[in-house]
């Protein structure tokens, strides 16, 4: 059974359908992230699961039991915001205390556990710190320290790296996943940020227009999106548009591309069979697309031109032109390559995604 | 956090699988959504009953009355008033005098917070604490000592005269620029004191923000702090609008041939044209509520995202080049020259011997008579104990108030209703203090159904409601505009964290609001202090209040002991003030 | 801090009204200031201990907007000091009660209500004051119209007259002098357009006024002669007055009792104390209030108080009914408009 559950989750604002039927599992011991661009709804409907927000439709259900409608106060999450929201006019030890105080905890245990925390999250002996005089990181960890001095049921989480400066963000970043584990917490993480939702969590629903379009393990939703609008929110892709031929030999099927009109072929398992003559759009990774200057009659290999290189430190961006059709390849060497040069770019059946244009 | 051991919370807080946290609160209520209902209903309900008694019944009388003509319902007498092209230029010189004092306290008020509430110079403290003293300036002897320094016999005009050799006057305390000069002078500290507070809880990181992405000093100011300060300056603009419209004695001792609408209303009742008086009374209420509209509107549109502040407070910049530390204590000390003359020739006056002072620049010769007059009149200690109580007594209440009808508004959601309730609440400031006098005493002089047998006319009592109801808007004001200023999700993480609404409340929002209402609360005592034109009609022998006191000295022809009571007055002000201050940086340092 | 504050004072306020034990009980309403009334209140404490007075001192304008407003249930007793113009509309609005003082016939019959509702105590001549200092007494004007020759120009101060009931019988005086010989007004606002071009000021009541004479912004004005002699006497103002040689208004300052007044006896007998030819020579002597009864004895009296008035005959009934279309029609078509 899962621990929190959440079931045909609606909630209107006014003219705008911020959630839409939004249903979700997570698991006992499971770092769940909300995954997708602002104004998604993803806030919204991890502020419902806070109880910040009552939903219109559906329901909430937390360790087999029905909280729609509990207030916030009584459901025993704790919370981190992306603003942090620490009492301004609170010290660090206060700040920390404060959900052990609404609990009326006894002074000592209080004591203990707020060091215990601020430990925890690195900042020792802070306690006496007034919360304008912490740097934003340190800020940060207050208000994580504060969430889970309560021992949460559950750890909700609001963005709350996007505040932080890049090199700062990656170091904290590792340091929540391994606290939540450590902890053995659950948590529910809302970003906008594929790549923070990729290294801190188990299993990412992205939501789009306040609709969950697909949930799974990120590898999963990174290299086979099932719809047009996870992958092109998810990284960098190759969107080809294509119609399909036929059925092709054994397990590949066979398209032809509307640029360029290349023929490709795919794996593709039943369920996602097009019908014939019909427009889809298939997707690769820039970085799947294989750069060679001899044809090695390898399946999907395609003549192109070489249009821009665009060097970025590790890897380099390769522009090609392949008869109209536009693509993107990464490469860690660029070497040998000039702009101009002619070469053959390859696109192996099995990185290729076949998405529904929904 | 990498080689910590795990410590004892991080076992702790590993949660025991199955239990829901919810075991753990020691609330138990069987269902949420009540416990969280009827605290509101409760402050509902309040909120109703006062206003319904305390403004709605008493008012309605004078709505009715300037709706009623020959017994019947009519509009003549609107017609005919709104006919008047007397009135018309009484209404329109209101207005315009309003508009150019909201601008001009604006202009004084604002860049006054800015300097002492984000810049440490020397004595900084002290000229802030200054920057609020025209407040304190009571409201009788206050226009007295001001003819007596700016007048055209005053101490400046004789000044210039024998600098300058002139045979004549240099100017003439009269019209336009003298009701002007001297509503800057008394109203601009809504602006500074409303600023300053909305001032000390913007995050001074956001304007540095601002800065570091390149926008320049008057970018920064207009499109990041002037927007975050919207409510504050809101509702200082709408109180001194209101209070400007409702000006007296100002139009009336400096006014010259300048006619406005609470003048037009005075002539009216001397006159003995109550029917006139009253309908004038609704147009100016009106015109005041319709500014409440207007301002609200303009809030609205402007509304910044509350969330887009950090809770943290702000910093305090010390002014560290030398031309811009010397300009800005200069400014300091400028101002708070000006502001202290006019209290200087207060005391000057109640110092001057009677007579002496005619053709001279100060005053030839000095006496302690008028202050060995008021200190050996036993009279005078209980008049002082009664005003300050009175007033406590109102400001206190009008605290208490103020919270109620905050959290009923001023959280999200806008509703028709709260609009009107905001509305209420402004219309006894919107009125003269006459009129809020009068039509109390005529509803609770008698007994009513609405009443039972309760009768508040000739009762200590009568005093302290009429000052709750003249300046709890003040307090309202305060209040509301600070709970705007708070980031949302501070309740939030509060309500996340497992506070009730009563803990969110004493423990996040209260202290958040705190400097913002103690302010609104001071400035309402201050006034109730110094209140005359109400006062006079319901006061008892047993709640005879300073004003009355100051009054009667001036009705005997002894400005000196007036000035002397003024100065009494102020000095006491002045100590309750600083040991407000005391408190409030003792109770925010812990 | 406030609340503490509050307590506590409330709590001083409540011990003080609980120390007076006696039993009657009387309210007054005056104008006559701290001074006279607490000398008087002594005065008749001495004679009637038991009776707890107590007075509440406003403007006259003021105790009229008061007792309006109470009406249904009236606080005051006593209502101790306006002018007669003042008590007449009181009347008109049936606010005081009948009562006929044992002197009732050792006054004109001027002075007081054809049905007892008040009578007079003090009178009130108006005058033309001017700065001494700055005006020889030879140079000063002799009658209300040297008052507008050009020669005063801009030197002239009066009080705003809407709130003063001697303001409103100087001006309303003025129309008088010619209303009764053509009916009409218009004289008279002439008369009023010609002085608003000498006036300097308006002044909002007769403390700036005063202050404003001596202080030299203007020099010469209208006022009453108790008021001036205050100033002369008991503060050394430079100030002289000149009885206008053609008459003046004669104001009288009445007293009468609340209707419904709940210590009505004990109203009556405060009314008969302060009415005794004794207690109106005390104040003549002491707060410069000239008597209206006839059988005091005149050689008591301040030697000013026994130089011969040339009072106006007016007609008061007319003047208090006409004056408020008189003072809207000045207030809004003459008053400042002149000069320009």
């Amino acid at each position: 059974m899962p621990l929190l559950s959440l079931k045909n989750l609606s909630k209107r604002f006014d003219k705008t359908q911020a959630v839409a039927d939004v249903s979700l599992d997570v698991e006992r011991g499971e770092f769940f992230g909300l995954l997708g661009p602002s104004g998604c709804g993803k806030t919204t409907t991890l502020r419902m699961i806070a109880g910040l927000e009552t939903p219109d439709s559906g329901s909430i259900e937390f360790d087999g039991r029905d909280i729609t409608n509990l207030p916030a106060e009584r459901r025993g999450f704790g919370m981190v915001f992306q603003n942090y929201a620490l009492f301004p006019h609170l010290n660090v030890f206060e700040n920390v205390a404060f959900g052990l105080r609404a609990r009326h905890k006894p002074n000592p245990e209080i004591r203990e556990r707020v060091k215990g925390a601020l430990e925890l999250v690195q900042l020792p002996g802070y306690e006496k710190r007034r919360v304008d005089e912490l740097s934003g990181g340190q800020q940060q960890r207050v208000a994580i320290a504060r969430a889970i001095a309560i021992e949460p049921a559950l750890l909700l989480f609001d963005e709350p790296l996007s505040n932080l400066d890049v090199t700062l963000r990656e170091e904290t970043r590792g340091e929540l996943r391994e606290l939540v584990n450590r902890l053995g917490l659950t948590a529910v993480y809302v970003t906008h940020d594929q790549e923070e939702a990729f290294a801190l969590c188990d299993r990412i629903s992205v939501m789009v227009g306040g609709r969950i379009l697909q949930t799974g393990l990120p590898r999963d939703l990174y290299e086979h999106p099932a719809q047009l609008l996870v992958g092109q929110f998810l990284g960098r892709n190759n969107l080809i548009r294509a119609i399909r031929l036929s059925a092709g030999k054994s397990e590949l099927a066979e398209f032809q591309t509307l640029e360029g009109g290349h023929t490709i072929r795919i794996a593709v398992g039943d369920k996602n069979l097009v019908p014939l003559n019909q427009a889809c759009i298939l997707a690769i990774r820039p970085e799947h697309i294989l750069i060679t200057k001899l044809d090695d009659q390898l399946e999907n290999a395609v003549p192109a031109t070489v249009r821009e290189i665009n060097f970025a430190g590790a890897t380099s961006s390769i522009k090609l032109d392949a008869n109209g059709l536009t693509l993107e390849a990464l490469a860690l060497e660029a070497a040998g390559l000039s702009v101009g040069d002619h070469c053959i770019a390859v696109l192996p059946p099995e990185r290729i995604s076949l998405l529904r244009n929904e | 956090m990498s080689e910590e051991r795990p410590s004892s919370v991080g076992q702790r807080a590993r949660p025991p699988r199955g239990q829901p946290a919810w075991g753990a609160s020691h609330h138990r209520t069987s269902d949420g959504t009540a416990a969280a209902l009827s605290p509101r209903l409760i402050l509902l309900l309040i909120v109703v009953v006062v206003l319904l008694y305390g403004v709605i019944y008493p008012n309605l009388h004078v709505v009715i009355a300037s709706l009623q003509r020959d017994g019947g319902w009519s509009l003549l007498n609107y017609r005919e008033v709104l006919s008047q092209n007397i009135v018309l230029e009484s209404i329109f010189a209101s207005i315009g005098i309003s508009v150019l004092t909201v601008l001009f306290c604006a202009g004084v008020g604002v860049p006054l917070a800015f300097l002492f509430e984000r810049y440490t110079f020397p004595a900084r403290r002290f000229f802030a604490t200054l920057a609020a003293l025209p407040l304190v300036l009571p409201p009788l002897v206050g226009t007295v000592a001001f003819i007596f320094l700016c007048g055209e016999s005053g101490i400046l005009a004789r000044l210039v005269q024998s600098v300058f050799q002139l045979q004549h006057s240099p100017w003439s305390l009269r019209g336009w620029s003298a009701l002007l000069l001297f509503h800057t002078y008394t109203m601009y500290p809504f602006f500074y004191i409303l600023t300053g507070a909305g001032l000390s809880r913007i995050d001074a990181s956001l304007a540095e923000a601002g800065r570091s992405l390149g926008a320049g000093k008057t970018r920064v100011l207009t499109r990041i702090v002037l927007p975050q300060l919207t409510p504050s300056l809101i509702a200082a603009a709408l109180l001194t609008f209101m209070t400007s419209m409702a000006s007296f004695s100002a139009p009336l001792l400096f006014g010259g041939g300048v006619r406005v609408l609470t003048l037009e209303i005075y002539t009216a009742r001397q006159r003995g044209d109550a029917r006139m008086a009253l309908t004038e009374t609704v147009v100016l209420a009106a015109i005041s509520l319709s500014a409440l509209v207007f301002f609200q509107r303009y809030e609205g549109t402007r509304k910044f995202a509350a969330a887009a502040m950090k809770g943290a407070a702000k910093r305090r910049k010390a002014v560290s080049a030398g031309y811009v530390r010397a300009l800005a204590i200069a400014c300091g000390v400028l101002f708070s020259v000006l502001l202290v003359l006019p209290v200087a020739t207060l005391v000057l006056v109640s110092f001057a011997k009677e007579g002496s002072w005619t053709t001279q620049t100060l005053p030839s010769s000095y006496t302690l008579a008028n202050y060995t007059k008021i200190f050996s009149d036993s009279s005078a200690l209980e008049v002082f104990l009664n005003s300050l109580s009175m007033s406590a007594i109102a400001a206190g209440a009008a605290l208490i108030w103020s919270f109620c009808v905050a959290a009923l508004i001023a959280r999200k959601g806008r509703r028709h209703w709260k609009r009107v309730l905001s509305w209420l609440i402004l219309v006894p400031w919107a009125l003269p203090g006459t009129v809020v006098a009068v039509s109390l005493a005529e509803a609770y002089g008698k007994p009513s159904p609405l009443l039972g047998s309760f009768i508040l006319v000739g009762t200590f009592w009568i005093l302290p409601v009429v000052y709750f109801l003249r300046f709890m808007p003040l307090v309202v004001r305060a209040v509301q505009a600070s709970m705007e200023q708070i980031d949302a999700a501070l309740e939030e993480a509060a309500s996340s964290l497992g506070a009730q609404w009563w803990q969110r409340f004493t423990r996040v929002t209260l202290p958040l609001v705190w400097p913002g209402a103690i302010a609104g609360t001071l400035l309402a005592f201050v006034i109730a202090l110094g209140e005359y034109v109400a006062s006079v009609l319901v006061f008892v022998p047993h709640n005879r209040p300073i004003s009355i006191a100051i009054a009667s000295e001036l009705r005997d022809f002894n400005l000196g002991a007036a000035a002397a009571y003024g100065v009494v007055l102020i000095t006491v002000i002045g100590l309750i003030m600083i040991l407000a201050g005391r408190l409030e940086t003792s109770t925010s340092a812990g | 801090m406030l609340l503490t504050i509050a307590c506590l004072s409330a709590l001083l306020v409540s011990c003080n009204r609980s120390s007076s034990p006696a039993a009657r009980k009387l309210l007054i309403y005056t104008p006559h200031g701290q001074d006279l009334l607490r000398d008087f209140v002594a005065r008749y404490k001495v004679a009637h201990p038991e009776t707890d007075v107590e007075f509440l001192d406003m403007g006259s304008r003021e105790i009229l907007e008061r007792v309006r407003a109470e009406r249904n249930r009236p606080q005051a007793d006593l209502w101790w000091g306006a002018a007669h113009t003042t008590f007449q509309t009181a009347t008109d609005e049936n606010l005081l009660a009948p009562y006929r003082p044992t002197w009732a016939d050792k006054i004109p019959n001027s002075s007081r209500d054809s049905q007892d509702r008040w009578y007079g105590t003090y009178q009130t001549p108006e005058v033309i004051v001017y700065n001494s200092d700055a005006v020889r007494a030879e140079e000063a004007p002799k009658d209300w119209d040297d008052v507008l020759d050009p020669k005063w120009r801009d030197r002239i101060l009066i009080r705003n007259p809407n709130p003063s009931d001697s303001m409103r019988a100087i001006f309303g005086a003025m129309i008088w002098r010619f209303y009764k010989d053509t009916g009409s007004p218009e004289k008279g606002y002439d008369w009023l357009r010609r002085l608003d071009m000498n006036v300097h000021e308006y002044t909002a009541d007769g403390t700036l006024l005063m202050q404003k004479l001596v202080r030299r912004e203007g020099l010469i004005s209208l006022w009453n002669l108790p008021d001036v002699w205050i100033y002369k006497e008991q503060k050394g103002f430079p100030i002289g007055y000149v009885f206008p040689a053609s008459g003046t208004p004669v104001i009288t300052d009445g007293i009468a009792i609340v209707r419904g007044a709940p210590n009505e006896e004990e109203a009556k007998r405060f009314y008969e104390f302060v009415t005794t030819p004794e207690s109106l020579v005390l104040a003549a002597k002491k707060y410069y209030r000239i008597p209206v009864r006839t059988d005091v004895d005149r050689s008591q009296l301040p030697a000013w108080m026994n130089e011969r008035v040339n009072e106006m005959p007016l007609d008061w009934d007319l003047l208090r009914k006409q004056s408020g279309e008189w003072l809207r029609y000045w207030d809004t078509e003459i008053r400042g408009r002149s000069k320009r």
